[in-house]
């Protein structure tokens, strides 16, 4: 992608795998019949409709429902994924001034792709400190769920050419959501939501519910 | 060709550019000695807060070793024989009958009725008294035993005392049974007994395991058992102890609302209707509660329902006790809130005179008034205690003058005491014994609120000038205010000195100021933050400083970090949940901190980094003067390079790694309880596997550091020989050392006596260690070496290996030295994670560099967290109990002055003053020695130190203030004063090492060394 743009543009300029915002923000100056010139090619409208609500109802079952059954939040997860991507998500991402249409085969391989990272997900929780041996299960459901989450920005990765650089941020707000949520754990409060990985999965769901929110505007 | 010759022809330097030099390095010097004297200034203002805060929360006691002597003077025992039954946690409401629905609770009121039936009823057969029975806070178990035989008020730290050996040497009942009176003592139940009393215990005594709580049973079915075969054999014993610890697990298991309870409460009940039907006419029978539980269960601290506990004689003889013959002081109604109650600490004095003991010496208590049936027995019981108490209060030396006293209309002078004496009288007796108690409670027990805050302000008032001068003020200005500190430091403290003894000498001095010495202590206090702010403030206003703070906090990217894991981590103690698990907390801010660097290297996002570019245009400037290519000096403000961005990932993930890998490590604290294994436990440290470790560590760690010296190709001249002769054999002697001791420690096999040869080995290592190496050290090794060329020998061109890190290899050396130090005095698995450390130091000092960020708050701080989580993972807590005692005996077999605290030092603080000396590698590691002047290497070096010491302070001192908060929390014993007593003594290790160490003895040696070599 970025040996395109080189041959394309005249102007000489260093090529870093920096923040994209700079290229791309100096990329877009050269396209006159763009309504907005603020914005690069690349982005997520600034609408309401991104925001995740069924991440909301989804924690709301977990918490209030199921009594913290994560198998059965993660087989919930896939599908209201799935379709957030499809009715709303997906509709925001703009790519070269156009809307990009579903492509179902990619679905599939996000899907597959969000397995595969659930993996690496997992190995962060343990290197952060999570039980390496008895709860390796568990940590690796929470892997699943962080994945899972970033299921609609994995897919928009793989759809807009893999510039990791706008979507980075989504997948930082689901590991800080991580991150922060991990306060509750050593509390002595005695509570069956303190058990690994229940916090840590409340946490990335309401990382990911604020990241997907407002990842349009940061 | 002369090596000399090539290093002139290299550097090429005038006459002139010498004579700078010498003046630059004169100035040093001279500075040098400054910075050393204004640091320690600070250091000293820093231990006088520390002392004042110890004096005020500390609560200590002096205990006082006399006995009293078996005079002619005893009253005639009324028994010969005693049985006491101890049941943990027996509250008063749980003994009394409950009949008002409001209060009632089936599963534990009303199951223990024998007490009250046989007190109300029991006349018929035998003499009885209830009553309730008050404990003293702490109400933990070891300090009721503690205060029930000797009858005075145990406090956390009894001065005098041994910190190591639990056995109470004090005169107590146990030890006056034991030793003046011969008798035959014999126990069963709970091992704290075991620990205080064992010498003057039977050897047929059954002490139980106490700690686990979860076991219900086998203490007390042991207990009834014991009893059972024991009562029978009644020439066995004189006195049969028993400590029953149901009740009490099931109150901390499931709180005193649970259907066990009523079971255990059962249990207890038939137990006693058992004993009592077995004793014979001539026992005593005291059943006890050594404190109650709280509505959680839970004990420990000093609400009403934890310190109302039981107390129950019974004798099967007729008129021993009399009651009060109108039942109204046992008023049971409302949980029995107006029955008369007595206090715990007065059973001394009550057993003393029933069973004829001479009454302990520390004793405070008073005999209960219920057990005199006739007038005389009265009379003489209270001379004596009046007596015992009287000689007490002489020896300890305490005083009757305040106002308290006079208020009952007389003072406590010599003549009242003799009317007292000469009448007999109890209740004037009870009276003074009562004003006895309160005067030492006054001096024990109740914390010293002035001292605590004069502390607090010390302290704080200390960060307040480590910041401003460290990180503040720009370092060039520190620099000249430097020679202004000294003079004005001492003038002021003789003058603030001279000014407090006279005002004191006029006035009344404030009572927390007790003697010269606090009063030295304080004026010099005041004299140095004078004398330091007196330059400070003749230069900047306090709006200026206030504005340069906040933008200096949150100015970059990297300070916001590391300005929030101080916050995070001094956040920790304000809630003992946190405390408990500040290990996991802190591996995990390190682990964070190389997550974010190893983003940084993957992703490379743009940052506002302000000191980076600051620290470009300086070593420009300093780059052109000094005639090294511009290029080279520059090379700070270029971009990273791909390669740059690898090894900086590599560094990172090695940080996580060995941080991840080193935190599996761990000793868990008590409180931790399931949700924490124990990995550093005996078994493990001398298992084949990390014995196998340990022999392949003498290998791993040369290399691991050999490779971090090839980074700058610094692995020459003195390199090889520190790191593959010295630190290797050392290692190797070290896991001989430890194979040998595993050896003892496992095998059955092996009965040869090594301790000589132990010794031996062990006095060879630390020798050589820590004086050897460091001699060598002084003399001067340098890491670099003339790379000449054959082919360019005429043209007298040749390239200085090493050079780049000139500085950094030299003092790294240094940080190996200490490295073989400490490692002897940690166990194999605690060697295995100073490994880690070493890889986890020179990791981040590479991702410091790499980033440029030498001039950043982060550095020291990851430096500070790193000695943090390493101080977890070598098998330590923030408890006493977790200390390593054992270490002290490596160098000597008994407890010699410093060998035994060098070694408990070394082994507690090891990674804390690792880390104290290595702060200096942060501006040091791949330093050029001519770019930039020695001053202004020596102002950096000093700001990174009083960074490190920003965060030690910063942490102790929100322990203070946590630990204040806290003084009356369930766990401020167990929890937050171990906290406080530990940040205490890090500060202290960090404040010296970095003082003296650091600044004083290794950077102006080195500084001076390299400059010398290079431009004499």
């Amino acid at each position: 992608m970025s040996k395109q743009r080189k041959s394309k543009q005249p102007i000489k300029k260093r090529v870093t795998f920096s923040d994209d915002t700079t290229v791309t923000r100096q990329s877009h100056g050269h396209k006159k019949d763009s309504i907005d010139h603020e914005h690069p090619p690349v982005f997520v409208r600034k609408t309401w409709l991104t925001i995740p609500y069924h991440l909301i109802a989804l924690l709301y079952y977990y918490i209030y429902g199921s009594e913290f059954d994560s198998t059965t939040l993660l087989f919930c997860l896939l599908p209201t994924q799935v379709a957030y991507l499809i009715v709303q998500f997906n509709k925001c991402t703009i790519y070269g001034n156009k809307r990009l249409k579903i492509n179902y085969s990619l679905l599939l391989v996000s899907i597959f792709a969000s397995l595969l990272l659930s993996v690496p997900a997992a190995i962060i929780a343990v290197l952060f400190g999570a039980p390496v041996v008895n709860k390796l299960f568990e940590t690796w459901l929470l892997g699943l769920h962080a994945s899972f989450l970033s299921y609609p920005v994995i897919y928009s990765v793989f759809n807009c050419d893999f510039k990791v650089g706008l979507w980075k941020k989504y997948f930082i707000t689901i590991i800080v959501g991580g991150w922060i949520s991990c306060v509750v754990i050593p509390l002595d409060w005695d509570r069956n939501w303190q058990t690994w990985p229940i916090p840590v999965v409340v946490g990335i769901y309401l990382g990911a519910f604020v990241g997907y929110t407002i990842g349009s505007y940061i | 060709m002369d090596e000399r010759e090539i290093k002139r022809s290299l550097l090429s330097v005038s006459a002139d550019a010498k004579k700078i030099y010498r003046l630059r390095i004169q100035k040093f010097k001279k500075s040098h000695l400054l910075y050393v004297i204004l640091f320690g200034s600070i250091a000293l203002l820093q231990f006088i807060a520390i002392a004042f805060f110890t004096k005020g929360f500390l609560l200590s006691r002096q205990v006082l070793d006399n006995i009293t002597p078996l005079d002619s003077n005893v009253i005639d025992a009324k028994f010969d024989k005693a049985v006491i039954l101890i049941v943990d946690a027996l509250r008063f409401d749980f003994v009394i009958p409950v009949d008002s629905t409001e209060h009632l609770n089936n599963n534990y009121h009303n199951n223990i009725d024998i007490l009250y039936d046989t007190f109300k009823n029991g006349n018929s057969h035998g003499s009885s008294i209830l009553l309730k029975f008050l404990a003293d806070p702490p109400t933990t178990t070891l300090q009721r035993l503690k205060g029930l035989t000797t009858g005075s008020l145990p406090t956390f730290i009894d001065a005098g005392s041994n910190f190591n050996g639990n056995v109470i040497f004090e005169d107590n009942l146990i030890r006056q049974l034991s030793e003046n009176l011969n008798r035959e003592i014999l126990f069963v139940g709970d091992d704290t007994w075991d620990a205080l009393f064992h010498p003057f215990l039977s050897n047929n005594s059954l002490p139980y395991e106490s700690l686990n709580v979860w076991d219900l049973d086998t203490v007390d079915n042991g207990v009834i058992d014991f009893f059972d075969e024991n009562l029978k054999k009644n020439d066995d014993w004189d006195v049969l102890i028993g400590h029953m610890l149901g009740v009490d697990h099931v109150g901390h298991k499931y709180g005193p609302n649970h259907f066990t309870m009523r079971e255990k409460q059962l249990q207890v009940n038939t137990f006693i209707k058992k004993i009592i039907d077995s004793i014979d006419n001539n026992t005593l029978l005291v059943v006890m509660g050594d404190h109650g539980m709280d509505h959680t269960g839970n004990h420990g601290g000093d609400s009403i329902d934890e310190l109302e506990s039981t107390l129950f004689l019974y004798t099967k003889k007729k008129n021993i006790f009399r009651k009060h013959d109108d039942f109204t002081p046992y008023n049971i109604t409302d949980l029995g809130k107006n029955y008369r109650a007595v206090n715990q600490i007065d059973l001394v004095s009550t057993l003393s005179y029933l069973l004829g003991i001479p009454i302990p010496f520390n004793n405070l208590g008073w005999p209960i008034e219920e057990i005199f049936h006739s007038k005389n027995d009265k009379i003489k019981m209270t001379k004596r205690v009046l007596d015992q108490l009287r000689t007490y209060q002489e020896i300890m030396g305490i005083s009757f003058q305040d106002p308290e006293s006079n208020e009952n209309g007389r003072s406590m002078n010599e003549s009242f005491f003799n009317d007292i004496i000469a009448t007999g009288s109890y209740e004037l007796g009870q009276k003074y014994q009562s004003i006895l108690l309160e005067k030492c409670k006054d001096l024990w027990a109740r914390f010293d609120y002035y001292s605590i805050a004069t502390g607090l302000i010390l302290l704080t008032i200390s960060v307040t000038i480590l910041i401003l001068i460290t990180k503040l003020i720009p370092s060039i200005i520190v620099n000249q205010m430097v020679a202004e500190f000294s003079p004005w430091i001492v003038i002021m403290c003789i003058i603030s000195n001279v000014g407090f003894y006279g005002i004191y000498y006029v006035f009344k001095q404030p009572i927390f100021i007790d003697s010269a010495l606090w009063c030295c202590l304080l004026a010099t206090s005041v004299g140095i933050t004078v004398g330091i702010f007196i330059p400070i403030l003749d230069r900047y206003s306090l709006t200026w400083v206030f504005l340069r703070f906040f933008q200096d906090t949150f100015s970059d990217y990297w300070s916001g970090i590391g300005v929030a894991i101080v916050l995070i981590h001094a956040l920790l103690f304000t809630s003992n949940s946190f405390t408990i698990w500040e290990d996991k907390i802190v591996s995990f801010l390190l682990i964070t901190f190389g997550i974010l660097t190893l983003y940084e290297f993957v992703f490379l996002p743009k940052r506002q980094s302000t000191t980076a570019l600051l620290t470009a245009t300086m070593s420009e400037k300093e780059g052109t003067t000094s005639g090294v290519s511009t290029s080279v000096a520059n090379s700070n403000a270029l971009p990273l390079s791909r390669f740059a961005r690898l090894m900086g990932g590599y560094h990172s993930i090695i940080l996580i790694l060995s941080t991840r890998l080193s935190s599996l490590i761990t000793i868990c604290r008590e409180e931790q309880s399931d949700y924490c294994k124990p990995t550093f436990n005996l078994a493990n440290n001398y298992s084949w596997w990390s014995m196998t470790l340990v022999f392949l560590i003498v290998f791993l760690m040369p290399s691991c550091i050999k490779g971090y010296y090839n980074l700058t190709s610094s692995y020459q001249a003195a390199a090889p020989i520190w790191i593959d002769l010295f630190l290797k054999g050392v290692l190797f002697t070290n896991f001989i050392y430890w194979g040998l001791t595993a050896l003892e420690n496992t095998s059955v096999l092996i009965d040869y006596d090594m301790t000589i040869l132990k010794l031996l080995i062990s006095r060879i290592i630390a020798g050589f260690s820590l004086i050897a190496t460091n001699v060598g050290w002084l003399m001067g090794p340098l890491c670099i070496k003339l790379n000449v060329h054959n082919t360019d020998v005429k043209s007298h061109q040749a390239t200085i290996l090493g050079y780049t890190n000139i500085y950094g290899s030299e003092f790294f050396l240094l940080v190996i030295n200490t490295v073989m130090s400490i490692v002897l005095f940690n166990k194999p698995l605690a060697q295995i994670s100073l490994f880690l450390m070493c890889n986890q130091l020179l990791s981040i000092l590479e991702i410091i560099d790499l980033l440029k960020l030498k001039e950043n708050i982060i550095g020291p701080i990851i430096l500070g967290l790193l000695s943090y989580q390493q101080f977890f993972s070598t098998g330590h807590q923030a408890t006493i109990p977790s200390v390593q005692w054992d270490m002290g005996f490596i160098l000597s077999e008994k407890i010699v002055f410093p060998t035994t605290h060098i070694s408990i030092i070394l082994n507690t603080f090891g990674p804390h003053i690792l880390v104290a000396l290595s702060v200096a590698l942060i501006t040091l590691w791949k330093q050029p020695p001519d770019v930039l002047k020695p001053q202004t290497l020596l102002g950096r070096i000093v700001s990174n130190c009083g960074i490190l010491l920003i965060y030690n302070t910063i942490l102790c001192l929100s322990s203070f203030i946590w630990v204040t908060h806290f003084r009356r929390h369930l766990m401020v014993w167990k929890i937050f004063c171990p906290r406080f007593i530990f940040a205490s003594l890090c500060l202290i290790v960090v404040q010296v090492v970095v003082t003296f160490g650091t600044i004083g003895f290794a950077t102006g040696r080195l500084i001076e060394h390299i400059n010398d070599i290079f431009w004499k």
